[in-house]
């Protein structure tokens, strides 16, 4: 290692960086905006949280409305409503405490620590929404295919397991969809930060 | 933030900018990007300045922060990829009037730095720069033992890449 130790000096020798910035440079700089990851995070995180809710807005409330009177569903739907309203807003509450811990002056493996905690709010928060559709989704199949209504539209001798497995099928694809879609994202975001982070605990246990 | 804080910060800064240089230096590979992680690093500086209470040095501090930006915030725009000739033929122009040997030491030295990976570079500057274990490891937020082991690994690698 003694050749190492004789590049320190020439470490500490070295002249100014070839890129330098004046007072007024610095200056400027501090006006721009941040393009940092956890303001990327923030921006997606916060689009995570809207856009499952945005699709109701979408939907014929009327109809929807008529097809819940026909069924029955009324009931369990305001049930589903109010448990998923109190945890969405039980997921903004830990998204927002963790985001608040990120800080760039506390150590790198805390800031990644943090960063990846505040991330893993939202992971859990879309298995939940996914978990919640497969529920819901199970539960109307369940009501709608056992009513009277429905078993009178079908066409006489109609396979009922066939249609229970063509129904469970396609909202499988549906739901295997959204979940690759955001492992993409999240896999794009934080490959970097993992990574690191996993250096960073190796050999910890040895302490 | 007042006037007069944004004023002292960014003096401050220019006569500390070295530190950040270094950092800039071995985190990217083109002059593009050393300038892009440089403006992320006072960016997030400004942030934390507030909290800055001198409890530790301003270059500590400053240490802090960049490694904290470098390996966690910043991410490399697609315009920065493919344009390490610039940062080469740049070096090559400002360092020409130094001493030869050492300049090429030095850029031997950044270009096996840039080899290492995210931590590895840290421990390699901290290294560099004759930091203390306890220092290393406050600002990893490793264990001492730990950043003992991992300077020893890194050491090992630089010394294989320079001497292969």
């Amino acid at each position: 290692m003694e050749h190492l130790e004789k590049l320190k000096d020439v470490w500490k020798d070295q002249s100014e960086s070839p890129i330098k910035f004046t007072e007024g440079d610095i200056y400027k700089m501090v006006h721009k905006r941040s393009s940092s990851v956890v303001k990327w995070i923030l921006i997606i995180s916060i689009l995570e949280f809207v856009l499952p809710n945005i699709f109701i807005l979408f939907t014929d409330f009327k109809s929807t409305k008529e097809v819940y009177d026909n069924y029955g569903l009324n009931n369990i739907m305001i049930f589903y409503t109010i448990i998923h309203v109190v945890i969405i807003f039980g997921f903004i509450y830990y998204f927002y405490k963790n985001y608040q811990k990120i800080s760039a002056d506390s150590s790198v493996k805390n800031l990644l620590h943090n960063i990846l905690k505040t991330r893993r709010t939202v992971k859990n928060y879309i298995y939940y929404n996914l978990t919640i559709a497969a529920i819901i989704g199970l539960h109307v199949f369940y009501v709608v295919f056992n009513s009277d209504q429905f078993i009178n539209k079908l066409p006489e001798n109609t396979n009922m397991i066939m249609v229970w497995v063509i129904a469970i099928i396609i909202f499988t694809i549906v739901l295997f969809i959204f979940w690759c879609f955001y492992r993409i994202i999240y896999g794009f975001l934080l490959k970097k930060l993992k990574n690191n982070y996993a250096d960073l605990q190796n050999n910890e246990y040895c302490t | 933030m007042t006037p007069e804080l944004e004023k002292t910060f960014a003096s401050e800064l220019e006569k500390n900018q070295s530190i950040i240089h270094k950092v800039c230096r071995s985190y990217t590979n083109n002059e593009s990007a050393h300038k892009d992680l440089f403006q992320e690093i006072t960016i997030q500086l400004w942030k934390a300045y507030p909290k800055f209470r001198g409890d530790s040095k301003f270059s500590t501090w400053m240490y802090r922060v960049a490694f904290n930006t470098a390996i966690s915030l910043y991410r490399k725009s697609k315009r920065n990829v493919e344009t390490t000739q610039i940062y080469d033929n740049l070096k090559e122009l400002e360092y020409h009037d130094y001493d030869d040997s050492k300049d090429r030491q030095l850029s031997l030295l950044y270009k096996a730095i840039y080899s290492l990976n995210d931590i590895e570079k840290a421990l390699a500057l901290l290294y560099l720069e004759d930091k203390s274990y306890k220092e290393i490891s406050e600002t990893l937020g490793i264990s001492e033992v730990n950043a003992r082991v991992k300077m020893n690994r890194t050491k090992t690698k630089l010394k294989n890449i320079l001497n292969p």
